[in-house]
């Protein structure tokens, strides 16, 4: 197991890996390697960003039952796209990350976004995109947390809030697209993957909506009720 | 000597990410090749003939390369011929056949990856990262299951107290909707239980430590040194540039210089490791088995 057990070396890495670590790798992807290696410095960099993530959350999360509370949005998220997988586009993940992040905090909605990306892609398929998706997930539910108290206090925020969050899905999902193409990023290539992939877009808006609508208050009373009860 | 599988999961996981990575982001020829049949030519190993039909699909990558990428990319010296006014050119359908063939052979690695590498040993690779995390992650994989076997009880409870006796579609989506809610509640106070079940034995109490059956032998480390070394030298040679192609508006071959052939030599070792270790294995069963 690696596990740093120095104090101070962990503080190091902490302000190395953001600061040094990824403006190294874009520097030497630009520099050093010149051509078709775009997509490379993208998944290093959202390697490196993740890794970061979870190293902070590792001592962030404390108390056994929140840690029991993420796996079990997890596990609800990922049946909840095995379960809608016929319908494309159409899925329940980002409601349930926007409402455990809203209920139960931050850093908990990065973890049930990600973590439901790595799982379901075991039935769904792993590949380079695996850490787009987590990170696009993680990211949404992590600004979510942060937005939590107009989200949980208005219905239409939070309709509003799940339409944006599926169009910006999109959007970081298509930069994959791009650089997939080998060829750099251009905005000409970009603007067509975001054309072809309008109706998959307004389907992961749509969806998003009515999602929160359906599920928001039902879902968020029960995680409030398990709060007050147990004290999470 | 066992087969590749059966390596510890970090060993196959390095080689994965020095197979698959140069392959994915360097669009030559030389190496796409290379990648092809070494991916190819693995799952034949692993999986017998019939793995061809299920490959099979992922060869219409390089043929959409090639009649795709020229439609969009008019760029090039040699026109071959002219639709529609724009030229279609040797350089934009030779560049579509080798990106095509990238992304082919991408797809067949991770097929491989998905058979090999099942979801505890992934989590062995996670946990070495972040305990807390992987025991998320080990405890969500139970959950799914579980919460399976529970959605049919609370559905057959539900219909032994009379509800779904109508045959319309309103009905169902209310039920679903209800079971949805049971399940939701259940699955929480359900989470809670468990939660300080793991307290009540002295979960967090110390430092934590982990259970895993894999080890690590000679072999292993053996494999992970050696896919490491092979697959730096691949990508320091790529790094220096002597393996870029320029396809647009002529296509310039980086030519076989010594690097060049280095990183050809070192990522063709690379890519037929596992085949190898697999054809030794299998090879070595069936001796003993004649033995007997």
């Amino acid at each position: 197991m690696v596990r740093i057990k120095n104090e101070n070396l962990r503080k190091t890495l902490r302000i190395v890996v953001p600061f040094v670590l990824i403006p190294a790798v874009v520097f030497a992807g630009v520099f050093v390697f010149k051509e078709n290696m775009y997509a490379w410095i993208t998944v290093a960099c959202v390697i490196l960003a993740l890794i970061l993530f979870y190293a902070s959350f590792d001592k962030k999360i404390v108390g056994t039952r929140r840690m029991v509370i993420i796996a079990v949005m997890t596990a609800l998220s990922v049946i909840g796209r095995a379960v809608f997988s016929v319908i494309p586009a159409f899925k329940p993940i980002t409601s349930i990350v926007i409402i455990t992040a809203i209920w139960i905090g931050p850093e908990s909605g990065f973890l049930v976004g990600s973590l439901t990306a790595v799982i379901s892609n075991f039935q769904f398929g792993q590949g380079p995109w695996t850490p787009f998706q987590m990170f696009a997930w993680g990211m949404i539910g992590l600004i979510a947390g942060y937005l939590g108290d107009p989200l949980r206090r208005s219905r239409i925020a939070l309709a509003v809030y799940g339409a944006f969050s599926g169009i910006a899905y999109s959007m970081i999902m298509d930069i994959w697209t791009v650089l997939w193409y080998g060829e750099g990023f251009k905005w000409e290539l970009y603007a067509a993957a975001l054309a072809t992939a309008l109706p998959y877009t307004m389907g992961y808006a749509v969806s998003n909506v009515v999602f929160l609508l359906v599920l928001g208050r039902p879902f968020g009373e029960k995680l409030q009720r398990v709060k007050i009860k147990y004290g999470v | 000597m066992r087969s590749f599988k059966d390596h510890n999961p970090i060993s196959v996981f390095v080689f994965y990410i020095f197979a698959i990575v140069p392959a994915m982001f360097c669009i030559n020829p030389v190496l796409m090749c290379i990648s092809l049949a070494g991916g190819v030519s693995f799952r034949l190993a692993k999986d017998g003939l019939g793995a061809l039909k299920k490959m099979l699909p992922f060869f219409a990558f390089p043929l959409l390369g090639v009649i795709l990428n020229p439609l969009f990319v008019h760029k090039g010296v040699t026109p071959l011929f002219i639709l529609n006014n724009n030229p279609v050119t040797l350089e934009a359908v030779l560049f579509g056949l080798t990106l095509g063939a990238m992304i082919c052979s991408t797809v067949i690695w991770f097929s491989s990856f998905n058979s090999i590498m099942t979801t505890d040993k992934l989590l062995y690779v996670f946990g070495s990262v972040s305990p807390k995390i992987a025991l998320i992650l080990s405890m969500t994989l139970r959950y799914i299951p579980l919460y399976g076997q529970q959605i049919k009880k609370v559905r057959q409870a539900q219909i032994v107290t009379g509800l779904y006796k109508e045959d319309n579609a309103i009905d169902k989506i209310r039920g679903g909707l209800r079971i949805m809610s049971v399940m939701v509640s259940w699955a929480l106070e359900n989470g809670i239980i468990t939660a300080d079940s793991m307290s009540a034995r002295g979960y967090g109490a110390g430092r934590r430590s982990r259970f895993t059956i894999f080890g690590w032998r000679t072999a292993d480390v053996a494999l992970a040194v050696l896919c490491a070394a092979l697959g730096v030298v691949t990508s320091v040679c790529m790094g220096i540039g002597h393996l870029a192609f320029e396809w647009y508006p002529e296509i310039v071959s980086p030519g076989m210089s010594a690097p060049a052939v280095t990183a050809y030599i070192a990522y063709a070792l690379l890519c037929a490791i596992p085949t190898v270790l697999q054809i030794r294995e299998e090879a070595r069963w069936r001796s003993l088995q004649s033995e007997i």
